[in-house]
Parts: C-alpha cells; sequence; structure tokens
C-alpha cells in the first residue's frame, strides 16, 4: 500500500514525485528487513552460548578427572576391639575435617563411610535398631550399603574402603 | 512471496529449535555440576557427549541459515 507522505517543503507528494523524503533516506530498513536480520543475528548469538555451553560441560567432565578429594594415603584409623564394643567407631579420613563412621555389620562385615549426609551435610550416626546409618536432622535412613531408604537423601554416603590388619584398622581410599 | 520474507518465518522456527536445544544445555549443565559435587562422576562424560550433540545441531541449524541468507543476497 502506497501511503502518501508530505515532502520537506511541506506540500503533498504526488505519485508522480521521484524523490523519497529525507526520512525515508536516513532509514532506509523496512520492518521486514530488520525482523530478518535480528532473527538471524539472534541463532548465531545462541548457536555461540550453545558452543559455551558445550566446552563448559566438557571442563566439568574433565576436572573429575583430576579432582582428588583429599589424600589417598593409608591412614589407622583404631582397633578393631573398641569397634566391637561400641558397634560404631568414628575416624577422620582422608584429611581431619573428613568425619567418618566405620560400623561392624551383623554379619560380621566391616564398613565405612562419610559421616556427612547427602541431603544437608549433618552427621549420620549408627542406629543399631534400624540396621543403618540415621541422620537426626531430617530423619534420613541409609542402609548399611550407603545407600539411601528412607527421608529426604537421594545420594549415597561416599564409602571408606578399610583394611584390617590383626587387631588395627586402617583407611584407604575413598569411593565415589 | 520473496525468499527473504519466506526467512522471517523460516528463522523465527530455526531460534525457537536452537533455543529450547540451548535451554537443554543448560539442564544438562547443571546436572552435570550437580554430579561432579556430588562425586558421581559416571554421568558427566555421557551429559558432554549430549551437550555436543546439541551443539552440532545447532551448528548445522546455523550453516542452513548462512547458506539460506547467501541464497536470498543472490536473489
Amino acid at each position: 500500500m502506497n501511503i502518501p507522505f508530505r515532502s520537506q517543503e511541506g506540500g503533498c507528494a504526488s505519485s508522480k514525485a521521484s524523490k523519497p523524503p529525507q526520512w525515508r533516506q536516513d532509514f532506509p530498513i523496512e520492518w521486514d528487513g530488520d525482523h530478518y536480520v535480528s532473527r538471524r543475528e539472534m541463532v548465531k548469538f545462541l548457536t555461540l552460548g550453545s558452543l559455551l555451553l558445550a566446552v563448559a560441560n566438557w571442563v566439568t567432565a574433565l576436572a573429575s578427572k583430576f579432582l582428588h578429594r583429599g589424600s589417598r594415603a593409608e591412614r589407622y584409623i583404631g582397633s578393631a576391639s573398641s569397634l566391637e564394643q561400641s558397634g560404631s567407631m568414628l575416624f577422620r579420613y582422608p584429611t581431619d575435617k573428613d568425619p567418618c563412621i566405620a560400623v561392624r555389620t551383623p554379619d560380621g562385615k566391616l564398613v565405612a563411610f562419610s559421616q556427612v549426609c547427602t541431603h544437608l551435610s549433618c552427621a549420620v550416626i549408627y542406629k543399631k535398631a534400624k540396621n543403618g546409618l540415621f541422620c537426626p536432622c531430617h530423619h534420613g535412613l541409609f542402609n548399611l550399603a550407603g545407600e539411601p531408604v528412607a527421608g529426604p537423601p537421594t545420594r549415597p554416603l561416599p564409602r571408606v574402603t578399610l583394611e584390617q590388619r590383626g587387631d588395627r584398622i586402617y583407611a584407604t581410599g575413598m569411593e565415589g | 512471496m520473496s525468499l527473504r520474507k519466506q526467512g522471517i518465518t523460516l528463522f523465527a522456527a530455526i531460534l525457537a529449535l536452537v533455543a529450547f536445544a540451548v535451554v537443554l544445555q543448560l539442564w544438562l549443565l547443571t546436572v552435570s555440576m550437580e554430579a561432579l559435587l556430588g562425586g558421581q562422576y559416571k554421568t558427566l562424560v555421557p551429559a558432554a557427549a549430549a551437550s555436543t550433540l546439541l551443539l552440532a545441531v545447532n551448528a548445522g541449524l546455523l550453516r542452513y541459515v548462512f547458506r539460506f541468507d547467501r541464497d536470498a543476497h543472490g536473489e
């Protein structure tokens, strides 16, 4: 549709006018052209964002290869006789800031886990009646394989590998 | 209908697809970060591979946009 426009001189331009008005010369882009370019540029911009996100994902994947949660050095954690008396034993591994708990299961197996609940980091305690590790903050419960069985936690407890030599128990590494 | 006018509609559709893929990638990244902090490393490489696949889809769509743009200029 041709909309008549006012010329700079103030008169109404006729269809014979050959020269477009000044504003048309200053802003020669149509709305259609503007939409075309802006959408094309947005696709470019989002694809660049997509590239950055893919790179960030690979950085996250590679970080896991280099991330060592503490030392894997062997550490003496206590005697087996003291564990038999109480049923569970608290110790620190791999550093002095990482609380862990060792438990003798009813079938005689020795297991140990991080004491930090995977829900909101409260300390879990051994409950013989429930045959599991109980978190008193939000009533989460882990079985003696470290898997969450009740309450809000969804991730298992990191397991500490143990080695018993005579009466002495050593922590030798972390899993998970 | 000129090729350029068709491009407006086409680019809007491509934009929606690319935006959806980017949102999926964002979700994958947040899941990966949570898995990393939770010590569950098994999901990290598949998540990164899925993110790369989505990037490949986006790159293919962008290549199509460039080719269409070239054709529209030559019209």
